[in-house]
């Protein structure tokens, strides 16, 4: 019995479906007191002086604290990577100086109960100096524009221009050119359970334990021990049940250590909730960014020349690691598509807004729907088929591993055989015949298609959150339970149980007996906790290396209990079988037996006792082809290539520019997959996800830096009403350079439905002759009415 | 300010003081350590909060804990004895992948106690609006809309899996 | 989390709630539902010093048949409004205007007098009440009288209702019989408020047609299209009810969900969709 490739529920679905989770609220510790944060009402200000006098009357209050003592007792918080040139800044828990965005922590109080601590937070008096804030990124590039960093000179975190080729020759020489303006708004993850900390220190065994929402407690166990200035022996990071974190619960944010540095400070546990308001203000953003671009095509539909200016806007500098994905975003272009000349001209801007922290798909989102955009554009220009425009350009299955221009180094794909599968499974030709008798029906429908390349298992140097590595520990115990102890972690995405599933199939083991444990730096082996898909590829990697070390000292213990050669044994069903003579086995648990409580018997006495392995993966994509970095300077941040095909079919309502989705069909190529089941649902709500940037989603700030949108009584999610029953079909092809053969399917399906929407609704006006490229997330009912009315405009004044 | 709060909660009564700032959801979280009901948006959007207030659904962050005086409440602890002897909806929601994260979860699964008492039967279009009060980041809604479906075929069924679709 | 203490008081008695409002006046608040009320206190938007619930006074929630009228109690929850036979019988477009309130949940608990009281200006209820000719009963420790809807709605989230004053009911004069009507809401996403909204009552034979469209002003304007019907339904009488909700748009607001043109031109498409769809419904 094999349990790879099985759709098995989640190991976690009871007790969390009983109500019976623990998530950071619903812990409490003896003599629990409560932290309340103040935060700049200003987007830019310079705050000249805080009383915290008022506060300290109230009765229940404990403490205050302002960036005056965290300065004193702290030292900066570490940035994650200094290998991406961008500018330097000190970071600490509090506020030094000036506010940077509106929310950001400057002040706070711990009181004896929440109401108390909140209470107290609003009567510390804050003497702020409002300076012009910087909310545009446009603007901030402009001579004379004030200054988020003053010390910085400009508003620009990082640039860089990558050339190969000679776009601008090979633009001039081309049948024809395509431009557009593509923007992504600002937006962001909202996982329902809001960010959340316990600190509790111990002053006998001088240790800090603290219970984080959090997916990367190493990391994070790492971040603290340098701000704090303890050893990392004396913090434990544990990560009880995370209610969702989408790449926005990776450290460090400011609340990290300063909840530490009062709980050592006061040697009394101290709990910090979130509010919904918080989160919103302060908890990361992601996602807004301009890219420009201007391609040159030939008359077969083969594009040639692509020159693309991104210009983010990061917000406030922070510690987080949400800025790098700019660079990403630039990093990604020209995807799945050979396209030899290229100019990205990166920039990144810094503003007085939210810090970036990663959002998943981190800022691949952004360059595919600027390609897919293009690819469109291209195929309306050359009346060819929008789907033979990519088979065109796409790069061929005999190609890989394949070096983008880029430097990516791209290890397997079938993008022709995958863009085949969905063409097929949506009945892409049969599509106008259903749009000509809605037509009829006084509807306007269209289909739009997109092609995704999703990399995961990302790695960049220097860093303490991204490498293409991680660590399993896996444990028979005397009963012959499994035990499985790893660095990657689970917010909630399932890859305990693929894991466990991989594990079983080298023990010959059901899942159902195998413990994973994760999410505790006392425990667990250092690893890097969960972003970038990277949990199942190199935790189960490591762990199918560590499970088959103990699987063949079983087998070497169980060929002599049997009198056979190892070789002629197989782990299946709880048993060690005679392959053959299924008559002729020991059970997993005696074998298990001998080698703890029989150490010294004939069977066991070759071996060192114990059934307990801990490995490391290492991911062969950089081993093999690319040395980082390359010679020509240039990096490799991904592992494996997932990639798909999306086609979505929307309604547009013409009178008020209301966009229905109809239907949202993907097929996806995340290698070989462990757990079917639960790779669909990542891409589900991946696909919500998108939807949402696409149609609803929107973080709003004014000229003030005030954030327009700070409860969920304005930031707009889908409902399951405004979601369509999604569709979805897998390709194999497998990453060459794991045991696995999986690529992951974490960040998948965010990238293609915003452009295959995108595509779709140009197509419905089509049907009622208006030319409209939509470019401009998200597509409200009152943005797509705009591009009708200006599309009707353009016609008036341009007959034809 | 404290004041007296009687209530029934899963059947059993309960007298505790409160903070009149206290909402239902941390008089349920703190006061009665029915940590099963969860906080998400405090502004009645997300539904994690929801509850069952005198056999209908309501969102827990939107009640004074004060104004539950006097009244009857079901929280999700109320549906199932522990973690292994499930109701027919949450056993259909564990085997059916209805959850990832499971903040959600609880207020999902008491949204779709109320739906199907008030339509044992109904379509899928009926089950989205029934659950339109609850927010999910993590599934996409499908694999909780495949759930209910089962949980009704389970509930008509005696609380058994009912034939395969 | 709210902040600030307050005082939380919860009467049985209406009698007894009217002479607790009296005596708190503007310090106090009064909570219905909760469901506006709550959040912002929530927020930190509005900080009470005393709030008296309604919650508990069992006499406010009723659907009465009272002859030509249907009386409702302000305490009244939309999951009642929207299913009660009375009200799905007489006044269909007021059925399916709290249909679309917010979600199950806050159907449940969230009530029509709250709703009204609150006077949002892209409300589900306010164009409803407007068409349809309601009434409203304002109660206080002193007096008790009742208010047209015209009058009712006075601005932004302003209302007829003072200090020490309750809405205690709303009065629904039955739809004439055969009369068609309707009721339509643009949205974001399923539950959220209106963009635009639009309710319509025409009576059998065209004699009277009025339209009402949340969204576009301080609160929902009413046009009288009584003559623009007067042949049916037509290209040129849809036009003229198109012209008329634009130029009864001109005080539209720009928010996150519609900018002031976006307003005005809904405007004029849900006065025609709404008047469209309340002469198919006419019997």
């Amino acid at each position: 019995m094999k349990y790879i490739g099985k759709g098995i529920p989640g190991k976690n679905n009871q007790i969390l479906t009983a109500g019976k989770g623990t998530f950071v609220g619903d812990i409490t510790l003896p003599g629990m007191c409560h932290l309340a944060v103040v935060r700049s009402p200003y987007a830019h200000a310079r705050i000249k002086s805080i009383d915290t006098s008022a506060a300290e009357q109230v009765p229940g209050v404990i403490t205050t604290i302002t960036g005056e003592e965290i300065v004193r007792n702290t030292k900066p918080i570490p940035t994650h990577s200094s290998a991406l040139g961008e500018k330097k800044f000190q970071f600490y828990a509090l506020a030094i100086g000036k506010a940077r965005y509106v929310g950001e922590p400057v002040a706070a109080v711990v009181a004896e109960d929440r109401f108390t601590a909140k209470r107290g937070a609003e009567l510390i008096n804050v003497i702020y100096e409002d300076l012009p804030p910087v909310v545009d990124a446009e603007k901030a590039l402009e001579a004379g524009s004030a200054l988020v960093v003053d010390e910085w000179g400009d508003n620009i975190l990082s640039s860089r221009i990558e050339v190969h080729g000679d776009p601008d020759a090979r633009i001039k020489a081309a049948a024809g050119t395509v431009r557009g303006d593509v923007r992504t708004q600002r937006y962001t993850g909202c996982s329902i359970e809001p960010r959340g900390y316990i600190a509790s220190y111990d002053r006998y065994r001088a240790k800090l334990t603290l219970w984080a929402s959090t997916q990367s407690p190493h990391s994070l166990r790492l971040f603290l021990s340098e701000t704090l200035g303890l050893r990392e022996s004396q913090i434990q990071v544990i990560e009880p049940h995370v209610g969702g974190a989408f790449g926005l619960k990776l450290p460090t944010f400011p609340e990290e250590p300063l909840i530490c540095y009062l709980a050592i400070k006061l040697e009394r546990p101290v709990r910090w909730i979130e509010e919904r308001t918080e989160n919103l203000l302060a908890g990361g953003h992601a996602r807004e960014m301009r890219l420009a671009f201007e391609a040159g095509y030939e008359k077969d539909g083969r594009v040639t020349a692509l020159k693309v200016r991104l210009l983010a806007d990061v917000g406030a500098p922070s510690a987080l690691c949400g800025w790098g994905m700019a660079n990403v975003a630039a990093f990604l272009i020209p995807a799945v598509y050979k396209i030899p000349d290229v100019k990205v001209e990166r920039i990144t801007v810094v503003t007085n807004k939210c810090p970036w922290n990663a959002y998943r798909a981190y800022g691949k989102e952004a360059s595919m729907l600027m390609l897919e955009r293009m690819m469109d554009m291209v195929a309306e220009r050359t009346g060819l088929d929008r789907a033979e425009v990519r088979l065109r350009n796409f790069i061929q299955p005999n190609e890989f591993p394949y070096k983008q221009v880029s430097g990516a180094s791209l290890d397997s794909g079938n993008y022709q055989r995958v863009l085949a599968s969905a063409l097929e499974a949506a009945d892409w030709s049969g599509f106008p015949a259903l749009q000509a008798s809605a037509k009829k029906r006084g509807e306007l429908i269209g289909i739009g298609l997109a092609y995704e390349l999703t990399p995961e298992g990302g790695c960049i140097p220097k860093s303490s959150l991204l490498s293409a590595y991680d660590g399993t520990r896996v444990q028979v115990s005397p009963k012959g339970e499994v035990t499985i102890m790893t660095g990657v972690t689970s917010p909630g995405c399932g890859n305990e149980t693929g894991i466990a599933q991989i594990v079983a199939d080298e023990l010959g083991v059901s899942p159902d007996i195998i413990t994973v444990v994760q999410g505790d730096t006392d425990t667990c082996p250092f690893g890097l906790g969960n972003s970038s898909s990277r949990s199942v590829i190199f935790g189960g990697s490591a762990a199918k290396l560590a499970a088959g070390e103990l699987r063949d000292k079983m087998s070497r213990v169980a060929a002599r209990m049997l009198e056979v050669s190892p070789e002629d044994l197989e782990l299946d069903g709880g048993k060690i079988v005679v392959k053959g003579a299924p008559s002729r086995s020991v059970s997993f648990a005696d074998v298990a037996s001998t080698i703890y409580r029989d150490a010294f018997t004939l069977a066991a006495c070759d071996e060192e006792p114990g059934l307990d392995t801990t490995r490391y993966f290492r991911h062969g994509n950089f081993d093999a082809m690319n040395k980082q970095p390359d010679p020509e300077g240039r990096l490799n941040f991904y592992s494996t290539w997932p990639n798909g095909a999306t086609i979505a079919v929307v309604r547009v309502d013409i009178e008020t520019g209301m966009v229905t989705v109809l239907r949202l069909l993907s097929v996806h190529d995340a290698g070989v997959l462990i757990n079917p089941m639960l790779v669909n649902a990542n891409l589900h709500g991946a696909f919500a996800q998108s939807l949402g940037g696409a149609l609803f989603e929107n973080l709003v700030y004014d000229e003030a830096g005030q954030l327009q949108t700070a409860s969920f009584m304005d930031y707009t999610m889908p409902t399951a009403v405004d979601l369509p029953n999604f569709e979805t079909k897998h390709e194999e092809t497998p990453s060459p350079f794991n045991p696995l053969g999986a690529k992951g399917a974490g960040e998948s399906g965010i990238s293609g439905p915003m452009a295959a929407v995108a595509g779709a609704i140009d197509d419905a006006l089509r049907q009622a002759g208006l030319s409209v490229h939509v470019m401009e997330m998200p597509l409200t009912p009152n943005r797509v009415w705009k591009y009708i009315v200006a599309a009707k405009n353009a016609q008036r004044g341009n007959p034809q | 300010m404290k004041t007296p709060v009687e209530v029934t909660v899963n059947k059993k009564k309960y007298k505790v003081e409160v903070d009149t700032r206290m909402i239902l959801a941390d008089m349920l979280r703190e006061e009665l350590r029915l940590t099963g009901t969860h906080i998400g948006c405090g502004t009645g959007n997300c539904g994690a909060c929801t509850v069952v207030l005198n056999g209908e659904t309501v969102k827990s962050c939107c009640i004074i804990a004060a104004d539950a005086n006097g009244q009857e409440i079901t929280t999700i602890e109320g549906l199932s004895s522990s973690a292994t002897e499930l109701h027919p909806i949450q056993q259909a929601f564990v085997e059916n992948q209805g959850l990832q994260c499971g903040y959600c979860t609880p207020g999902m699964v008491l949204s779709t106690l109320q739906l199907l008492k008030d339509n044992p039967n109904p379509t899928e279009d009926e089950i989205r609006h029934g659950i339109s009060g609850n927010l999910c980041r993590c599934t996409g809604y499908q694999f909780i809309v495949q759930s209910i479906q089962d949980a009704a075929k389970r509930l008509s069924n005696g609380g058994q899996p009912g034939a395969s679709q | 989390m709210i902040s600030e203490e307050f005082e939380f008081r919860a009467p049985t008695k209406l009698a007894e709630a009217l002479s607790l409002l009296e005596r708190y006046g503007d310090d106090a608040k009064i909570l219905a539902g909760g469901m506006s009320l709550v959040p912002m206190m929530t927020l930190g938007l509005v900080r009470p010093k005393t709030v008296i619930s309604f919650n508990h006074i069992t006499d406010l929630n009723f659907v009465i048949d009272a002859k030509d009228v249907i009386r409702i109690g302000a305490m009244t929850r939309h999951d009642t409004v929207a299913h009660h036979d009375l009200i799905k019988k007489h006044l269909p477009l007021l059925a399916t205007a709290a249909v679309g309130i917010g979600d199950v949940q806050v159907r449940h608990r969230g009530t029509i007098g709250g709703s009204l009281a609150h006077a949002d200006p892209a409300a589900d209820y306010p164009p409803v009440m407007l068409v349809a000719g309601a009434q409203f009963r304002i109660q206080s420790a002193k007096g008790d009288r009742m208010v047209k809807a015209a009058e009712f709605f006075t601005g932004l989230m302003q209302t007829a209702v003072g200090a020490g004053e309750v809405l205690s009911e709303i009065h629904v004069p039955k739809l004439p019989a055969g009369a068609g009507s309707a009721y339509l809401r643009l949205h974001r996403v399923e539950g959220s408020f209106p963009i635009v909204n639009a309710a319509a009552v025409i009576e059998k034979g065209f004699k009277s047609a009025r339209v009402a469209i949340g969204g576009v002003g301080e609160s929902a304007v009413m046009i009288d299209v009584t003559k623009h019907l007067s042949k049916g339904v037509s290209d040129q009488s849809l036009r003229a009810i198109s012209d008329a909700a634009y130029d009864a748009s001109g005080d539209a607001y720009g928010d996150l969900n519609g900018d002031t043109e976006y307003r005005r031109a809904m405007a004029r498409v849900y006065a025609q969709r709404v008047i469209k769809a309340a002469a198919a419904q006419i019997r």
